[in-house]
Formats: structure tokens, sequence, C-alpha cells
């Protein structure tokens, strides 16, 4: 366990061992750690734009912050009065005075209550509008932004890391103001009242701001400790649950939990630190404020000997600003902790918005001259590569006339999945032109541009939903009677009236509750929905059970017809079904032609004929089977 | 370790009783604490009518007394706290050390049933308030307790119509926090619950980039933004607003309370205390007695919706502690030695009601190999997991050396027969210790020198050795993001490693190019040489190699011996093999294309 243990610390994220001598891997891991300067007011200045349309809600609250600050100061006054009023023995003056004082009290906790929520509203307002910001951000990050970069630290920027910000709000850090005005109000009321017992009184301030602060920054290490130990928790748990079956077959159960038992240990122990702060603390806070109680009244007992002017409602005014003086010390000190992870948050939010990998805009070009009329796609020596110098696509000339129904083969990677992501612009490619129905793809709106298209992709991605909502995909209220005609024409209807909820049945998140087929077809229907004159799509090469595959022979049929289509087949009915077969290799082109020609060829394409379709063929003779009650492919391995 | 998770107690009520000898000495703390303050009351109040009632010179021993006292206040505060909340803390560890070691016996029937997420969910909020339960709502019922006495007998002494004329507020105070924290939390719940909507909203929006760009969904999913960003705006301010009101109200009530004792208390200072009225010292302790008092009351309110909340979490959390595992230890002592012969015998297995396994019986003698090849779906994945028992294996189905795996101890299953799974699953730790993963250290020369020649066996040695921190590189989410295949070749070399006397390796190539696969396969032999080896795949190159080979279909076993026979006998297998050649032929002929794009979400 000991070793095991060891390597877990330099695998930790909070630990500072890693110096600048490590690689940028361990640097990436520990980037969530950082915590930035506590004030920084380039982000200040950069968070304004978003608080500016809620400041009138801001002034208005700081206002009453103050006039809050105001009225919690003549408090203790009134108190006194009160007494006093009792000790002259005029009843009328008691009753002026409890009113005032009935008065002072209600006032205050409205104005807190309004105060606070208006700051709630601005701080709320202004973070959704960050939130939204950067949602639009990000849907404008180019595609390769996101081959690179984690989904799950993108949620983070806009969740957690807008919520840090959002507690400079919710947990009135800005109020912090409002308790300094407190704080030196306090100390100018009772030096005014009375100088050489305010002085007794303070005597005890320089040891509680030493010992706050003191405490305050173990806490705050304390509270950061915790913070990163809850993520690790979390992470562990979480990834021995996903994992499970490893640590199973495995048999490392006792290796996991003493691993567990770790992160475990520490996060109780950054816990009881926390406590131990946190009591000492506020049990310090009382016992000064008694001690001070007891100072003044002694002192008062020393001035009374020769001085009858100290009288009690003085000694109650007194004790009521030493109970009022540390609630504003205790919580200056904590406002700096959130004010801290607040701007590290900001901090992190802005590197993000820096981010210079936006997706171009249109650019207007001339009309291509010379463009035939019945032109539907076209890609002019195009060159593209994912990784620079290692080209996906070399010199790509490919024409498609309108209507026409064209199939791309080839080996995976050969680069038939990269031109249809071009023809929708989600990757700029380096050399060549890209034309569809006649216009530049880089002249297009890029929305403009995929509305043309209907894509059928081969690992189908379904959004949590009803069967309805994923077809419909682009409409609010789906149309239910276009989704039914869409699926009667390619014959799966009854595939989805046959489950419980019908065309309203649930789909889980990515469509976890449906097989690889009913997938596809859910996709070919999408496709009729959308009625989009240009489909492209990428056939499934996952096995699928054959009762399925006859339905999707026959759905692609229905989903082809009419509409120019780009198909990157991978099967032979497909291939069957298309006008004319373009065959990839290596990132070029090989041959084109019809598929009587290019067998005549003898080239490539029959090779490849021969290798993957006959095989195809000769199986479906073979393995013919009386058709069985199919099952969800997938679920049983 | 020196907790063991398994002997802990699983009810609540055991959780409090283990940690009774803390919570006696923070109650004892409490007692301490109340009574130091209940006597500043009383010296506060002889000090005031020392100062104030003609003997001024005589204030110093009850101040130098309150001097004492607040110190010991001060302390027994703080042990308080240190005890109780510390148990809570205690307790929480214990039962998160708890909730895993019954995770860790939980089987897929378990886990099917509760989401990951549902696990989180409970390990985190619910255990949460299971600790607020048994830390800072056992403190503020005992306290509240002890602050009530101590502060009651100050002021009941001096005056019991001041008493009463204070307490008016009480009921309202408590009765509001008490609707208040329930509201509180209502709100508080929902507030999550629409931020969880907005995180998944995002979630899904990013993960499916590629389709919301293909589809042009951007409208579409900016209303669906829009609208969940604006959910959670009106959540947070609705907790805000409850927020934000209940202390100005709380405020205001205990004000009230305090405003009924200034005016009442102002004119009882007017009477002669012989008439019934109270001295100026009686009524600064009647001042210090009920300010102190007023929060615990306040506090009490949010202690029942506490207690409440605690017990609910722990039934949820008992649904973990109380599940069966389905798979436990058979009555057999751990075998001395085994030799590695496998042997199945009418094995059937069904998902629900749909049979996946059917009458499946083979035989590998110790030391040889056997493929198990049919096409997705046709339960030859399954038959490897029940193998190692990963599933309920049924009795009497499945051997090892003549022994019924159902007999014999768990762990000796599972260290003899080693099981790599389909889809490598990776921990985000580094390269080393993913691949090291069955060793106990992974830092000595000795496991170094493994765990290099596991990588070299998988064909990943290189791939490591190029990674920015090599072996010592950091994977996952947070680290550097792997290809498919190189995690399957990570996942094989950890199977490697473990060298067990059964090695069940499910497709282990599925994601591996032709040229690797040949050299893994070269591997595989080697390891075929040392052990008994189980190897399930839908490659027939892979198959070939092995000493006999299963056909499975449907469940069913349907073709059965070695790969010569088999292609003679021209059933499925020889399809197969026709295809795959076919199509090696055609990887040949590709196979310098051009490198794929980035794999996409």
């Amino acid at each position: 366990m000991s070793a095991q243990a060891k390597k877990t610390k330099t695998a930790s994220p909070d630990k500072g061992s890693t110096a600048p001598s490590k690689g940028k891997t361990l640097r990436d891991f520990h980037e969530e750690e950082r915590l930035g300067r506590a004030y920084d007011s380039h982000l200040l200045k950069r968070l304004w734009p978003f608080m500016r349309p809620h400041a009138r809600f801001l002034y208005a609250s700081m206002v009453m912050i103050l006039l809050a600050a105001g009225l919690n100061l003549i408090r203790p006054l009134v108190m006194g009065r009160v007494v006093e009023g009792a000790q002259a023995e005029e009843p009328g003056g008691l009753m002026k005075h409890g009113i005032t004082l009935a008065l002072v009290v209600v006032g205050m906790q409205v104005l807190t209550f309004v105060q606070m929520y208006t700051m709630q509203i601005a701080g709320a307002r202004s973070m959704a509008d960050l939130r939204a910001h950067l949602f639009e951000f990000m849907q404008r990050l180019e595609l390769r932004y996101y081959d690179r970069t984690p989904v799950g630290r993108l949620v983070t920027r806009a969740t957690n890391d807008v919520d840090a910000v959002g507690e400079l709000f919710a947990s009135g850090v800005l109020n912090a103001i409002g308790d300094l005005v407190a704080l030196v109000g306090i100390i100018v009321m009772m030096v005014a009242l009375d100088l050489r017992m305010s002085l007794i009184s303070f005597a005890s301030l320089p040891l509680v701001a030493v010992m706050v602060w003191f405490v305050r920054s173990r806490a705050r290490q304390a509270f950061r400790d915790i913070r990163v130990k809850t993520a690790r928790l979390n992470a562990f748990l979480n990834e021995q649950v996903s994992g499970m079956p490893v640590v199973q077959a495995y048999a490392r159960e006792s290796v996991m939990a003493a691993e567990f038992d770790e992160i475990n240990v520490e996060y109780r122990d950054a816990n009881k630190r926390s406590i131990f702060y946190e009591a000492i603390l506020d049990a310090a806070i009382e016992m000064v404020g008694t001690l001070c109680i007891a100072s003044v009244l002694w002192w008062a007992g020393f001035r009374r000997i020769a001085d009858a002017s100290i009288t009690f409602p003085l000694v109650v005014t007194f004790t009521q600003y030493i109970k009022q003086f540390f609630e504003p010390v205790s919580l200056l000190a904590q406002r700096y902790t959130i004010l801290q992870s607040a701007m590290s948050g900001a901090e992190r939010i802005f590197k993000l918005l820096d981010e210079p990998a936006l997706e171009a805009p249109a650019v207007p070009t001339l009309p291509a001259a010379n463009v035939p009329a019945d032109e539907a796609i076209a890609l002019e020596d195009v060159t593209f590569s994912y990784k620079p110098g290692v080209p996906v696509l070399k010199d790509v000339t490919l024409h498609v006339k309108r209507g026409e129904k064209v199939a791309l083969v080839g080996a995976t990677g050969a680069g038939k999945t990269t031109v249809t992501s071009l023809l929708l612009r989600l990757y700029d490619f380096e050399k060549g032109t890209v034309r569809v129905l006649g216009k530049d793809v880089c002249a297009y709106d890029r929305r403009e541009l995929r509305e043309l298209f209907s894509v059928v992709p081969q690992d189908v991605f379904l959004f949590a939903g009803t069967v309805a909502s994923n077809i419909a995909m682009s409409d609010d209220v789906p149309d239910l009677g276009r989704v039914e005609r869409a699926l009667q024409r390619i014959g799966a209807l009854d595939v989805f009236l046959k489950r419980p909820g019908g065309l309203e049945a649930r789909v889980d998140d990515r469509g976890a509750n449906f097989s690889a087929g009913e997938r596809q077809l859910l996709a070919f229907a999408r496709a009729l929905y959308r009625d989009a004159p240009l489909l492209v799509l990428d056939e499934a090469t996952a096995s699928i059970d054959s009762d399925t595959e006859t339905r999707l022979q026959g759905a692609l049929e229905a989903v082809v017809e009419g509409r120019t289509s780009l198909v990157i087949a991978h099967r032979l009915s497909t291939i069957r079904a298309v006008d004319r077969i373009v065959v990839f290799s290596k990132g070029r082109i090989v041959e084109t032609g019809s598929h009587d020609e290019l067998l005549a060829k003898d080239g490539v394409y029959a090779r490849l004929y021969r290798f993957q379709f006959a095989v195809e063929q000769m199986e479906t003779i073979t393995t013919a089977q009386p058709p069985r009650a199919s099952a969800p492919a997938g679920a049983a391995e | 370790m020196s907790l063991d998770p398994g002997a802990l107690p699983t009810t609540l009520g055991g959780q409090f009783k283990r940690h009774l000898g803390a919570y006696v000495a923070g109650g004892v703390m409490l007692g301490v604490f109340q009574l130091a303050l209940n006597r500043i009351d009383w010296l506060s109040k002889a000090a005031i009518d020392d100062v104030f009632g003609g003997a001024p010179e005589q204030v110093t021993g009850p101040a130098l007394w309150m001097f004492g006292l607040a110190v010991l206040a001060f302390a027994s505060r703080v042990g308080s706290r240190w005890y109780i909340f510390n148990a809570g803390r205690d307790a929480e560890y214990e039962l998160r050390a708890l909730l895993l070691h019954r995770l860790h016996r939980l089987g897929t029937a378990f886990y099917r049933t509760m989401s990951a997420g549902e696990i989180m969910s409970r390990s985190s909020g619910d255990l949460q308030q299971v600790r607020l339960l048994l830390g800072f709502g056992v403190l503020n019922i005992v306290n509240v307790v002890f602050a009530f006495a101590s502060a009651l007998q100050v002021m009941a002494t001096i005056s019991v119509r001041l008493t009463l004329v204070s307490f008016v507020v009480l009921p309202v105070m408590v009765i509001t926090t008490r609707t208040f924290s329930k509201q509180m939390f209502t709100r508080t719940r929902h507030n999550q619950e629409t931020l969880g909507k907005l995180t998944e909203v995002l979630q899904t929006n990013l993960a499916g980039v590629r389709v919301v760009r293909s589809f042009a969904l951007e409208n579409r999913e900016h209303r669906r933004f829009a609208a969940a960003n604006a959910a959670y705006l009106d959540a947070s301010l609705a907790l805000a607003r409850i927020r934000g009101l209940m202390f100005p109200m709380v405020g205001a009530a205990s004000t009230l309370g305090v405003l009924a004792f200034f005016w009442y208390g102002a004119s009882l200072l007017q009477r002669a205390p012989e008439a019934g009225g109270i001295t100026r010292g009686e009524f600064f302790a009647f001042w210090l007695a009920y300010g102190r008092m007023t929060w615990p009351m306040i506090g009490l309110g949010f202690s029942i919706s506490m207690i409440q909340r605690g017990r609910a979490g722990y039934v949820r959390l008992e649904e973990i502690f109380r599940a069966l595992p389905e798979v436990t230890d058979g009555k057999l002592p751990h075998p001395k030695e085994v030799a590695g012969s496998i042997s199945v015998r009418g094995l059937s297995f069904s998902y629900g009601d749909r049979k996946v396994v059917d009458d499946v019986s083979f035989e590998v003698p110790a030391g040889k190999s056997i493929a198990l090849v049919g096409r997705t779906g046709s339960g030859k994945s399954t038959i490897a997991m029940l193998l190692a028992r990963l599933l309920p294996t049924p009795a009497r189905a499945v051997f090892v050396d003549g022994n019924d795996v159902c007999d014999l101890p768990l762990s000796a299953v599972r260290a003899n027969v080693g099981y790599a799974q389909q889809d490598a699953f990776l921990f985000s730790t580094t390269v080393s210790r993913n691949v090291g993963f069955s060793l106990d250290e992974c830092d000595s020369e000795e496991a170094t020198r493994k765990i290099r020649e596991a990588a070299r066996e998988a064909q990943v040695l290189e791939e490591a050795l190029g990674l920015p921190e090599q072996f010592d590189t950091v994977v996952g989410e947070r680290g550097v993001q792997l290809s498919g295949g190189q995690k399957q070749r990570i996942a094989l070399a950890r199977a490697l490693v473990r060298e067990p006397k059964v090695l069940v390796l499910d497709d282990p190539l599925s994601a591996v190019d032709a040229k690797t696969e040949a050299a893994i396969l070269d591997a595989i032999d080697r390891q075929a040489a040392q052990r008994t080896v189980i190897l399930v795949t839908h490659r027939v190159a892979a198959a070939a190699r092995c000493d006999a080979i299963v056909v499975l279909d449907e469940g069913r076993i349907i073709e059965q011996g070695t790969h010569d026979a088999l292609v003679q006998n021209g059933g499925l297998y020889a399809a197969f093999a026709e295809e795959q050649s076919a199509k090696s032929e055609l990887d040949d002929l590709e196979a310098d294309a051009a490198q794929p794009g980035p794999v996409p979400a």
C-alpha cells in the first residue's frame, strides 16, 4: 500500500510537487486547481459589460447597504434612550423611544431584504447573461477545438466557474463595503460617546484582528483542500462505479478501498481542520465580546468612584456596540475567500473567451464563372488535413449533378467522410474550392449552407426526448403527421409504434435505450422529415440483425429518391441503388463510373467488390436462417 | 488501512452508538459552556449593581471572574464542536468507506437498476444530509436544551413575568424557521435540479456538437439553452427570496422579543425591587441571557428539518448498504495450486427473460487455448464473463480443475481466471499504473520491468514512450486522450501483467489494425504456451491460432473443432474465414492509406 500511496501523491492534483520541469500533461491536469489573485482590475473590467445592463439594481443595492449600516449604527443609541427614559421615570419618553426602536429594527430588516434581493437580481441576471454569452461563444468555436478539448471542461466553464463568480453577489462580497462602513461608524460613535471607555474596548482589537487573519488564512487553506479533496473523492468513486467490472475482474477491491481510504481520510481531516478553525474563530469572537463587556464594567466601576458621569444607559449602549462590532470583522475575512475563488473562476472564463479558434465568417466571393446550371456539388482540387503535414484529401475533384446519386467507396481512412465534412463546412480546407448548388461554401452563412443538407451519420446521435422530437429535430413542436409519414415511407412505423408510448416514447440521453438498427432507422426518418434538397448518408458498418437490415435497405431507397445524394456505401444493395460510384484510396479519387464500367475496368473497385461485397452476398446465402425474435443489438455483449 | 468497512454498522442508530463517547464528551462540554455563560450573566448583574449601587470599588471581583469564565466558555465551546462535529465527520468517513465496500461487492444486476449518477448523488447529497444530522443536528439539539435551561434559570429568577413577556415571540420564531427551512430545502433542491438540467443541455450540446452543426440546429439549441438558463435564473432568485426573507423575518421576530423586553423591562426598572421591580444589574443580566438563548432557539427549527432530511437520506443510502450481492464466496477452501483446466457443461444464462447463452458445453485442458467465435450478440462475451464469475454464474456449469467455480472462494476464481474486457476501461491515472493495475506497487525495478514487458507484448511500448511523460503520463478525461486502439492495447498489457492461470481475453483486437494484430497474436501465442487462454474474437486470423474453436450463434454452439476442420466444414466459420481473408487482402491494398481523422465525439 505504501508505495502505491506514494504514487497517488505524485498524481494528485493538489500537491505542489509538479515543478515546471514536468511536461505539459500534468500542468493541464492541474489547471483546475490554480487559485488566482483576490483582486484583479483587469478581470473586473471584463466582467463589467455583463453587469452594466443590471447596474441600476447594483446601485440601488449599494445605497441600501449604506442606509442599513446607518440604521444599525443608531440602534444602540435608541436602546440607550429607552433605558434612559425608563430611569427618568417618564412613561411618555419610554413609549416614544420604544416606538423609534421598533421602527429602526423593522426598517433595517426590510432594507436588508430589499438590498440583498436587488443584489441577487443584479448578480443572477448578469451571470445568466455571461452564461449565455459563453454558450454562444462555444457554438462558434471551431470543431478542431472540440477535437482536443474534453467536453467536461467546457461544461465546467459555463456552470461551476460562472457560479463561482456569481457568489460575489449571492454571498454579498460587495456587502463588505457595508461592513467597513459599519466598522468605522461604530468606532466613531463609541469614541464620541466616551473616548477612554472606547479605548478599553478597542484594546483587544489588534489581538482579534491578528487572530482572525491567522485563523482565516488557515481555514482558507483547509477549505481549498476540502474543495480539491471533494473533487477527487467524487472522481474516484465515479470511476470505481464505471470501472467496476475491471476492479472486480482484477480482484483489486481491497487495494482500491485502501486508495480510496487515503483520499477519504484526507478529506475528513481537512474538514476537521476547518471545523477546528471555525470553532476557534466563533468562540474567540464571543469570548472577546465578553472580555470587552467585563472590561467596560470594570472600568466603569473605577470611574464611578470619583465621577458619576458614567450612566447605566451608556453602559447598555456600549455593550450593544461591542456586540455589533465583531460581526463585520469576522465577515470581512470570509468575504475575502469568496472574492478569491470568484476571481479565479473569472480568469478561467476569460481565458476560454480569449480562444482564437473561431469559425470564420462567410466571405462574399464573386460567383464562380462557368458553373453548369445543373451542378449540385463540386469539389475542385481540394486538399485537407486534420493534423498539419498529414493530408487526408489530396487534390480531390468531384462534380455531382442535381438529382444524381453518387456512392463513395474505399477503405477506412481513405477520406470519404472528410469529403462530407467539408461540404457542410465543419472544417475549413487548405486548398481548392467547394461549391454547393453553384455557390462557394465559404460564401454561405454556415447555417444556411447546412440547412440545404439532410445528414444520416454513421454513428447516430440521439437527444434525450421522444421519438417524435428526435425525428423532428429542428421543430420545437414536432408535426406528428409528418413524423408518421416519414416513418411510414421508410417502412419503420410499426417498429416504433410497437414501443410503449409510440411516437412519444422516451429516448434516453444519446439514445441508450435504442438498438443500433433502430437508431439508424430514426436517422433516416429524420432525413425525410427535414426534406432538404441534398442528402449525405454515411452507412453504418455495424452488423445488424437481418430483419432490420432489410428495413434499412428499404429506408435508404425511400430517402435517396428524388434527391441529390452522396452515400458512403458499405453494402452491395446500396451500391446498386446509385447512378455513379467514386472510389477513394489514400485521399485521392482513383476511379469513377458505374458499377459495370468499373468492374469491366478491373481496377481497385473490381478488387474491392470481389473482396468486400461478394463475401456479403455469399454470407447472406450461407447464414440464411428462419427469422427469430430480434434482440436489441449490442445489449448482449 | 486500519478501518474494516465490512464490520461497520449499517443502521443510523448503530452509527450513533459507535460515536457515543464523542457525543457524551461533546455534551458535557456544552453543559460546561452553558453553565459558564449562566455564571457570567449573574456576575454581570453583580458588577452592574456594584457599579451603580454605591459600591463601585467591589467590581474587580466579578470582573476578574468574568474574564476567567469567558476563557472557560471559549475552551468548552471549541471542545463541544470538536467532539460532536468530528463525530459527524467520522461517521461520514466511515459511511463512505462502507459505501464503496458494498459497491465493490455488487454485480451487474445492481448496476443495471441504479445508474452511476444516482449512486453519486447518494454518496454526495444524501451522505451530506446524514452527516449534518449526526454532527450539526445533534449539537444543536443538545445545545438548545442546555441553553434554554441555563438562560431560563437567569431569566425566571429575575422575573417570571418579564420572562413570559419576552417569550411571546419565541414560538413564532421556531415556527418561522421551521417553515422557512422546509421551503428553503425544497427551493435549494429545485435550484440544483435546474442547474442539473442546464448542465445536461450544455453537455448534450457540446458532446453532440457535430450533429448540431451538421443539422444546423443552432436555433433550436439556442432556445433549449435559453430556456434552461432562464429556469436556473428563476430558481436562483426564488431561493434568494426565501433565504433573503428568512433572516430578516427571524431577525425581526427576535428583535421584537428584545423590544418587548426593553419596554416592559424598562418599566420594571422604575419600580423598586420590593414592588416587583428589578435592579439595573438584573436588567442587564436578563438582556444577556435572553440574547444568548435566541440563536439556539432559531436553530431549533433548522435542526428538526435537518434530522428529517438526514433520516430520509439514510434510507436512500441503506438501499445500497442492503443490496444483496449476486456473486458470493463458495464454501470450498482456497485451492493450493490451480492447473487451469476449464470445463463448461450445459451453461445457460439469461438477462431477464432474454436467453443469451443456451446450453453451451466445451472443455479446455490446462495450458491449451480455445477461441469463442461469433457475431455481435452471439453470447460469446457473456460466456467470457461467466467464466470469471463477473456475472452470477449458475451452479454446476463452469468448472476449474474439476471444481465448480461457484463453490470456490471468489478471490480464488478472480485470481486464477483473468478477464480482460472488450471495451477497454482505463483509470485516469498514469499509463504505468493502468498497466500495472494488478501489481501492489508500480515503482520498483521489478514492476517497471514487468510493465514494460507487457506493454511491449501488447504492441503499445513505443507509443507509451512517445507520450509527453512516457509511462507517467496521466490518461483520460483530465490527461492525454488516447485513441480506442491505444486504450485497448494498454488494457491488454494490463491483462498480460497479471499472469493468471486462465486468461480470458474478450475481443482484445477489435480496434487494432492488421499489422499490430499479427504482432499481438504472436504475443498471445507466447502466453498460450504458459497458461490456458480463452480468446473471444470475431477474427478468424486470431481464432486460427487456437487449439480449438467454438462457433456460437444466438447463444448456442453451432460448430466446434479446429480451424482446418471448420473451414472444410463449410459452415458459418468458413464463411467468416473467407470474408476476412478477403478483407485482409484489401487492408494490405490500403495498408498505408492516410491517417483517419479524429474520432468523432
